[in-house]
């Protein structure tokens, strides 16, 4: 076999290799988004405490920050402080809007979530599962950014802590607040 | 009562109603439903489709499916739909384009080349083997004569 097919085959292998190890150490559930710079769906539902109607496109023209959470998911938990401390830093500004979108629950539950580990904005009940699909969701906690012209993004699958929580705020949602809205004029 | 209708009634005693029944219960929606959600794939589970899957996610997948048939949508239509939030990760089978196109050639490319390879080195060492020598078949023996023809008369 001459040297030429030896490398070939070498690289063949190397690249078998890697594709095995992508499989087998790489993260199965990561799905990769397909939805960032598409318009975010519009939904509406009750709200978890108070049962009244929450739309998205009452909140056209803000940034909105979607975090679809559950009473039942650990790592909800894990985050809910992060969240909270977010909202916390970006409350005052009257272009931002944090939402949660509360998936696959039951109602009682999700109250009785929000009353212990505490609640600063609203959240939305995602009845029948529509606003998750829509939104390409597949687990909890998933956060979502959409920007004043009702663009995603940006998308995080996991908890929203550590240094997820720094990028979040410093490199996804402060330049969009600084950001101007483009207006379109209608003739 | 002849013998023969008694085993024909045996036999149709012996046929699960309960599948009839699942069959006949059926609608032209159940199964363009089952139709789609068989090519969709489970995201939480991944190696089953949302007909078979038991998450609570296919189950609501399963709805949308449903309740977008009764809108009128069409399976190309719904498809799209779902391959726009989830991308072509959701496809149980992956659709022929691009980068794809590897996955559905990879394994022939594998078989023709690893053929090649294995074919270019047999014939190598096959060249490379040098042959026996060559030698004449001893001659037979007395006793091997003997017992030869022993065993042909018996």
């Amino acid at each position: 076999m001459s040297k030429g097919w030896q490398l070939t085959l070498i690289l063949c292998l190397l690249g078998l290799f890697a594709l095995f190890y992508q499989g087998l150490w790489g993260d199965p559930h990561h799905i990769p988004t397909v939805l960032i710079e598409t318009d975010a769906p519009n939904f509406e539902g009750p709200d978890v405490e108070t049962g009244q109607t929450i739309s998205l496109d009452q909140f056209k023209g803000k940034v909105v920050l979607l975090n679809f959470w559950a009473s039942w998911c650990y790592e909800c938990k894990v985050e809910h402080e992060s969240i909270l401390q977010l909202h916390q830093l970006f409350k005052d500004n009257p272009e931002f809007v944090m939402l949660g979108v509360n998936y696959q629950d039951e109602l009682p539950a999700a109250k009785k979530y929000l009353k212990e580990y505490g609640s600063t904005f609203s959240h939305v009940r995602d009845l029948k599962g529509q606003l998750a699909i829509d939104y390409g969701v597949y687990g909890v906690p998933e956060t979502f950014v959409i920007d004043q012209q009702g663009k995603i993004r940006h998308k995080w699958v996991g908890p929203i802590t550590g240094e997820v929580y720094t990028n979040l705020t410093q490199k996804v949602i402060a330049p969009l607040l600084k950001a101007q809205p483009t207006t379109t004029t209608t003739s | 009562m002849p013998i023969r209708l008694t085993w024909c009634l045996a036999a149709l005693l012996t046929i699960p109603i309960p599948l009839f029944a699942a069959v006949q219960d059926e609608t032209d929606v159940d199964i363009q439903v089952r139709e789609i959600a068989k090519t969709l794939r489970c995201t939480v589970c991944q190696t089953e489709n949302i007909w078979e899957s038991g998450a609570p996610l296919a189950q609501q997948m399963r709805g949308v499916i449903r309740n977008r048939i009764a809108l009128g949508h069409n399976t190309e239509e719904i498809r799209a739909y779902f391959l726009s939030r989830y991308g072509d990760y959701i496809l149980m089978e992956p659709p022929k384009h691009g980068v794809n196109w590897l996955i559905w050639l990879a394994p022939f490319l594998l078989l023709v080349v690893g053929g090649f390879f294995l074919y270019k080195e047999v014939t190598h060492w096959v060249r490379e083997t040098p042959a026996p020598p060559s030698q004449p078949e001893p001659p037979l023996d007395d006793q091997a004569r003997k017992r030869i023809e022993r065993e042909l008369e018996s």
